[in-house]
């Protein structure tokens, strides 16, 4: 495998202001992504970091195909992302992207081992496979014992546990992670970045948003948005 | 695509959270059940009317006429309503063609009848000619029809109708035995066959007693010349168009009226009657189709409205949905299936709400209904066409969500 996890060449991403602009004066576009180009590697583990507004969430939201850069080429295991209808990118966040998010977006009403479930549920493998390997993930995660708990009855690290074992669940070879620890005390925090270790560990390439300099500290690759460019790319020994 | 495997697990998570929003649920479903309630109600109401029009038209036969005097149509005031006599039923028999039968009937309301120690009151007592039984198609369960002997004598024979030969002799045959009308003692020759029909307002057809129209005149010294029916029976009811033309001309004709004169007489055919009937069912259709219609709108209102919310509220969920790869036609067919699973629920709850209302205004004899699978299929058929129609909007409106802006909550 030669090509890099993600490729990344030129990136920009403007918003305009279309409520502004019918008044007819002339207001740039508002340009968050000046141009980025980055690879990273098949199994790094990343912390991309900045102040809010440097465009460390949107290039992650690009990462994840969740949103379209407005230029520039991104390739996501050697595929050209731009030539990709919107479902084949579902296809691909379903197959290959794993998320975990600040707030753990745990569905409410179903237990644990259902949320964990959910990505397989669009893939189309057999429910009896995808339930042992949600069993054997909530496992790993040491929730064995909560599988029919719903989210309510669940502590946040627990959640976001639960949210990590369903970001497994397809085997995907890249974790995007958008401030895993924002809601979590330290110990809990701590906690799930050993799980992160773990994940890396398994080979797995991470990307992991935060402003927190201990949790970007587990990381091997520390980069730093300043102003919509890449200000700092600090590889650790 | 969206495969059986992939759509059936799709249907599971819609179920899940129909589930999930008990009281969306309770809403949606009880909208649309109104609507489907009212939708069943004018479907059995006006199959009920089609089903009571068959059985009048039945009744009454598609190769008879039944001629009143007086005009229905302009009725004047002071017009005479006793214009049909003797003479005219003579000659339409003799010279009419194509008619077999003529009966001239007469009738008292409300006598008092008694047998044994037994009293009924209120009974319809009718005057006819022979072969009244045959005349309107009305089998006889024993015993014999009135003769023309009967009538020639003015025999004091009676013929029983269903209702106060129960009434009078229960389960025995009442052939046979002695009746007082009014305390003037008849024979019962004849029973007639139950027939069943209330024309609404509590009149009972079965109620009613035919003895010889001779014998009504004599014994309630009524007008000998002049009755105030006449019943006509023709062969060929292909030509009834022609026959009654045939007989409305000879009754003019009989009655030596100008051309300018209106008649003073009205024919009543099956064709009138099956006339008459489609404007009343018109008016009920048009009238119950609007308020169903009404009803099944605001139902699907409601089913859109509360969808829309819905989206709002599940952003998050719809938003994470796509984030872990699902296709935006999963996010939309997982509502269709959420608002079409309401509103069969709300269909079927509604069918038999729709029932239920019938059944209830038909015992009070407001409406008659009549049940069939087009009722079923139709609640069921617009159940679901409430459900796609209201709730392809708001389906359309999750799928098409941005995911980031949908995972912050802005649905």
């Amino acid at each position: 495998m030669s090509f890099p996890a993600i490729h990344l060449s030129g990136i920009t991403k403007s918003y305009s202001h279309l409520a502004e602009k019918k008044n007819g004066d002339d207001i740039p576009d508002i340009e968050v992504l000046k141009g980025i180009t980055l690879d990273i590697g098949q199994g790094e583990f990343i912390a991309l970091q900045g102040t809010s507004g440097s465009g460390k969430s949107t290039l992650l939201h690009i990462i994840g195909l969740l949103d379209r850069p407005t230029a520039g080429v991104y390739e996501v295991l050697g595929q050209d992302t731009s030539i990709l209808d919107d479902d084949r990118q579902s296809d691909l966040r379903n197959q290959s992207l794993g998320f975990i998010f600040q707030s753990f977006y745990l569905i409410p009403y179903a237990t644990a081992l259902e949320n964990v479930i959910l990505p397989g549920l669009y893939s189309g493998k057999p429910r009896s496979e995808l339930q042992a390997r949600a069993e054997f993930l909530l496992e790993q995660v040491g929730l064995s014992d909560r599988l029919d708990f719903k989210p309510s009855r669940l502590s946040g690290g627990q959640q976001q546990r639960v949210a990590m074992a369903r970001a497994l669940l397809n085997e995907p070879d890249i974790i995007l992670a958008d401030e895993p620890t924002g809601q979590l005390d330290s110990s809990t925090s701590s906690e799930i970045i050993k799980l992160f270790h773990v994940v890396h560990e398994m080979g797995r390439t991470i990307v992991l948003v935060t402003h927190d300099e201990e949790v970007a500290s587990a990381a091997d690759r520390i980069i730093k948005l300043h102003d919509g460019l890449i200000a700092e790319d600090i590889l650790k020994g | 695509m969206i495969g059986p495997r992939l759509g059936s697990r799709i249907a599971g998570m819609g179920l899940g959270a129909i589930w999930a929003f008990k009281l969306r649920s309770f809403f949606v479903v009880l909208g649309v059940a109104f609507g489907i309630a009212s939708l069943t109600l004018i479907v059995t109401a006006v199959d009920g009317a089609n089903r009571k029009a068959m059985e009048m038209v039945e009744m009454f036969g598609p190769d008879a006429a039944l001629v009143f005097g007086g005009n229905f149509m302009k009725r004047a005031v002071n017009m005479r309503t006793l214009t049909l006599s003797r003479e005219d039923a003579r000659r339409i028999k003799e010279s009419l063609p194509g008619t077999y039968q003529v009966i001239p009937m007469r009738a008292r309301g409300g006598q008092t009848i008694k047998a044994g120690n037994k009293n009924y009151q209120d009974v319809l007592i009718i005057g006819a000619t022979a072969n009244y039984a045959e005349a309107w198609n009305w089998p006889l369960v024993e015993g014999r029809d009135i003769t023309d002997d009967d009538d020639e004598l003015g025999a004091k024979v009676a013929l029983l109708g269903d209702k106060p030969a129960r009434e009078l002799f229960g389960d025995e045959s009442p052939v046979g035995r002695v009746i007082y009308i009014t305390n003037i003692p008849f024979q019962v020759v004849g029973r007639l066959s139950y027939r069943g029909f209330s024309g609404g307002g509590g009149s009972d057809i079965d109620n009613r007693i035919i003895i010889p129209l001779s014998t009504l005149l004599q014994r309630y010294n009524l007008d000998r010349k002049y009755f105030r029916a006449l019943r006509v029976k023709f062969h060929e009811p292909d030509y009834m168009d022609a026959h009654t033309d045939n007989l409305r001309s000879l009754l003019r004709h009989l009655h030596n009226l100008q051309p300018e004169e209106d008649d003073d007489f009205t024919i009543l055919t099956a064709d009138e009657i099956l006339k008459f009937l489609a404007m009343f069912k018109g008016g009920l259709t048009i009238f119950l189709g609007v308020t169903a219609t009404i009803a099944l709108l605001v139902g699907g209102f409601v089913l859109a409205n509360l969808f829309s919310i819905s989206v709002s509220e599940r952003a998050e969920e719809i938003g994470l949905k796509k984030a872990l790869g699902a296709h935006n036609s999963a996010i939309l067919f997982q509502f269709l299936v959420e608002a079409c699973a309401l509103t069969l629920l709300g269909g079927v709850l509604g069918l038999f709400l729709g029932l239920g209302l019938g059944q209830f205004l038909s015992r009070l004899d407001i409406l008659v209904i009549q049940f069939s699978w087009k009722a079923f299929f139709m609640a069921l058929a617009g159940s679901q066409a409430v459900g796609l129609i209201f709730g392809l909007k708001p389906a359309k409106l999750a799928a098409d969500l941005d995911p980031i802006q949908a995972l912050r909550g802005e649905g």
